[in-house]
């Protein structure tokens, strides 16, 4: 049963707005969630290489990567192309006004190519087979199946689900003359990472400084304003996409990055868990399931919540022997005594989030010589001062992340960091 | 009403109505069609009847097909010229005029805004022409129409609304006993509900959109469940 098969989506009307408002207020969901927690991510791998659903209560989204030999752009001779594709037309009878799926699309859009092309999360230049001639053109196309809010975090997982999914065939380049090799001549190959990178959504109110996670449709059209970060598993921030009317100041925003940092890392590490047992699934049996399989919900799925109870304890262990995650390693000290700390109550964290705040808003008030304005005013300030003269810092900022980590006073360096 | 599931597809020849009709006059209801001297069914459901003469499929629908009398609920979409256009969840908006609303004159015209909710009758309906709505009865009186303000709004299927609405329904009578709550249900599958708190609310809507799956039987252990939760 999906609510949203009438033609007016749910959330237009006032009521439903004033209504999801108030309950926001006294931190009350329709589906009985708390403003922090999640639905469960539900992951199925389909038979062929990178063909990924994921579904998160009733929104489903479908991502199936292809490939195809191709010639390189002319400025980057020696790089492989990524191609993202959404196809949100599933859901098009959801509003008759085309402006609004138009506007949905090119969103999802946009935000799916600034999480994976602009970050450059693939290794593309290991997708060239003959520089300036040949290099693999890698394609994900993500239909949208259902809709109910919260495509952002879908359609993301499910991109990079089955970009990590995904297998290519090994090719050699030997006189002028490319040969693609079988299955059964050379092992398949997958796509190198440089990083993974996964959104969260939230929705914000301007009733309630508290914002809701992982908004479901009605949430989502009830929203003064949706932020979305994407965050890579070294939680480095990739995207940032805040729009809407709600005044929203930097606390907001980072309490927002904290938590989706943390979201992202789990995320992560739950589809690196998920391929490892679809894995061991195919090497047991031939039988792979279907596309009828993948959408039907009659198939085991690899839920989020069962995966990662069994992994919270073996967390450290899993992650330490890969190479890549030294970093992270060393960042851990520091981020478990953040968790400690939220663990301990929500008021408790919120307001250990916040503590650099004043001082922040402070340091501006004072470069700027200006007294009596408005918090959201300081927030904006904040923006606007600090974003040009640190951005040389961010880059170099990446690296020296964990050090900066180490200390208490952090937290105003890295907001600058991520603004 | 025939107890008997007798579930029928598009284009099936009911033979079984036809029999009945060799001996008297009937009466074919939505679902039913009849093509020549032979009863096809134009819709996938079970087979209900009506003692004494009355047969129809009772298929699962979303989409509200406007008839005549029916009360609905639709949202403001739009001001146009001197109608307000409505969206009551049919193939066509509908449209209401300034002027159909209790005391309403040409100067004096109601304050409604799009995304307003709209308790309204259906005044014509056809295939032809955009229904018309009015929020007053014949004698000028609002009686239960108009503007629903604050609750909660939420969709359905048809069949749901028309479970609501039929005479003392045992899912309503079971939440009352729960707690009190005020409802509008349109035959157009939308629903309107507004209790005490939001938590209650929540509950209240979420226990009649479970009714969507659950059978007869199952009614009173949904309207348990909520007073469960509503303790909690």
């Amino acid at each position: 049963m999906f609510m949203n098969a009438n033609l007016f989506e749910p959330g237009k009307s006032k009521p439903e707005r004033v209504f999801v408002q108030s309950a926001a207020k006294q931190n009350t969901r329709f589906d009985g969630r708390k403003t922090s927690e999640f639905r469960d991510v539900k992951l199925n791998f389909g038979a062929d290489w990178g063909t990924v659903t994921v579904s998160m209560g009733d929104t489903m989204v479908l991502a199936q990567v292809s490939y195809d030999i191709g010639t390189p752009t002319s400025a980057r001779p020696n790089e492989g192309t990524l191609h993202l594709n959404v196809d949100i037309k599933g859901v098009s009878y959801l509003d008759e006004a085309q402006a609004t799926y138009d506007q949905r699309s090119l969103t999802l859009n946009s935000l799916l190519e600034r999480t994976f092309r602009s970050s450059r999360c693939l290794d593309l230049e290991s997708l060239c087979i003959a520089v300036e001639q040949h290099v693999w053109c890698v394609r994900v196309d993500i239909n949208v199946l259902n809709h109910d809010g919260n495509l952002y975090d879908a359609s993301t997982i499910a991109t990079l689900a089955a970009l990590m999914h995904f297998r290519r065939p090994d090719v050699s380049y030997i006189d002028d003359q490319i040969r693609t090799y079988s299955e059964r001549e050379r092992e398949l190959m997958p796509l190198l990472f440089l990083h993974y990178p996964v959104s969260v959504t939230y929705c914000v109110y301007k009733s309630t400084p508290q914002p809701l996670v992982d908004p479901t449709l009605l949430e989502e059209n009830a929203a003064d304003s949706i932020i979305v970060l994407s965050f890579n598993s070294y939680q480095e921030l990739c995207t940032l996409n805040a729009g809407g009317t709600a005044p929203t100041n930097v606390r907001t925003i980072m309490q927002c990055a904290h938590s989706a940092a943390r979201r992202s890392k789990a995320l992560v590490q739950f589809v690196r868990k998920a391929l490892e047992l679809d894995m061991e699934k195919r090497q047991q049996s031939k039988h792979v399931a279907g596309l009828i399989d993948l959408l039907d919900g009659s198939l085991s799925k690899f839920s989020f919540k069962r995966l990662m109870e069994q992994e919270q304890p073996m967390e450290v262990d899993a992650v330490q022997p890969s190479q890549a995650s030294r970093a992270e390693s060393e960042q851990k000290p520091e981020k478990m005594t953040i968790e400690e700390q939220s663990q301990a109550g929500q008021k408790p964290a919120v307001k250990d989030d916040s503590s650099w705040l004043p001082e922040g808003n402070d340091v501006t008030q004072e470069q700027q010589n200006t007294e009596q304005i408005v918090k959201e005013n300081a927030a904006k300030n904040t923006k606007a001062t600090k974003s040009k003269p640190n951005r040389g810092k961010n880059k170099a900022g990446k690296k020296q992340a964990a050090a900066k980590k180490q200390n208490q006073s952090d937290s105003e360096e890295e907001a600058t960091h991520i603004i | 009403m025939s107890s008997a599931l007798n579930i029928v597809m598009p284009g099936e020849r009911i033979t079984a109505v036809e029999d009945v009709a060799k001996g008297k006059r009937i009466i074919l209801g939505p679902g039913l069609r009849r093509v020549n001297d032979t009863v096809v069914a134009s819709k996938a459901g079970p087979l209900k009847h009506r003692e004494p003469n009355t047969f129809w499929v009772d298929n699962y629908q979303r989409r509200y097909v406007p008839a005549r009398g029916d009360l609905i609920i639709g949202i403001i979409k739009a001001k146009s010229g001197d109608v307000y256009r409505v969206d009551i969840g049919s193939a066509d908006s509908a449209s209401i005029s300034y002027l159909a609303f209790e005391a309403a004159t040409k100067k004096n015209r109601p304050d409604l805004n799009p995304g307003d909710l709209l308790y309204a009758r259906v005044l014509n309906a056809s295939p032809d022409i955009e229904p018309e709505l009015v929020c007053v009865n014949s004698n000028g009186k609002r009686g239960k129409l108009g503007l629903l303000q604050d609750g909660f709004f939420f969709k359905c299927s048809l069949n749901l609304g028309r479970l609501l609405l039929r005479e003392n329904c045992p899912a309503l009578k079971a939440l009352t006993e729960k707690l009190p709550y005020e409802i509008a249900v349109g035959v157009n599958g939308r629903i309107w509900v507004k209790a005490h708190s939001a938590a209650e609310t929540v509950g209240l809507a979420n226990a009649i959109l479970s009714l969507e799956q659950a059978g007869h039987s199952e009614i009173d252990k949904v309207c348990d469940n909520l007073g469960d939760v509503l303790q909690a």
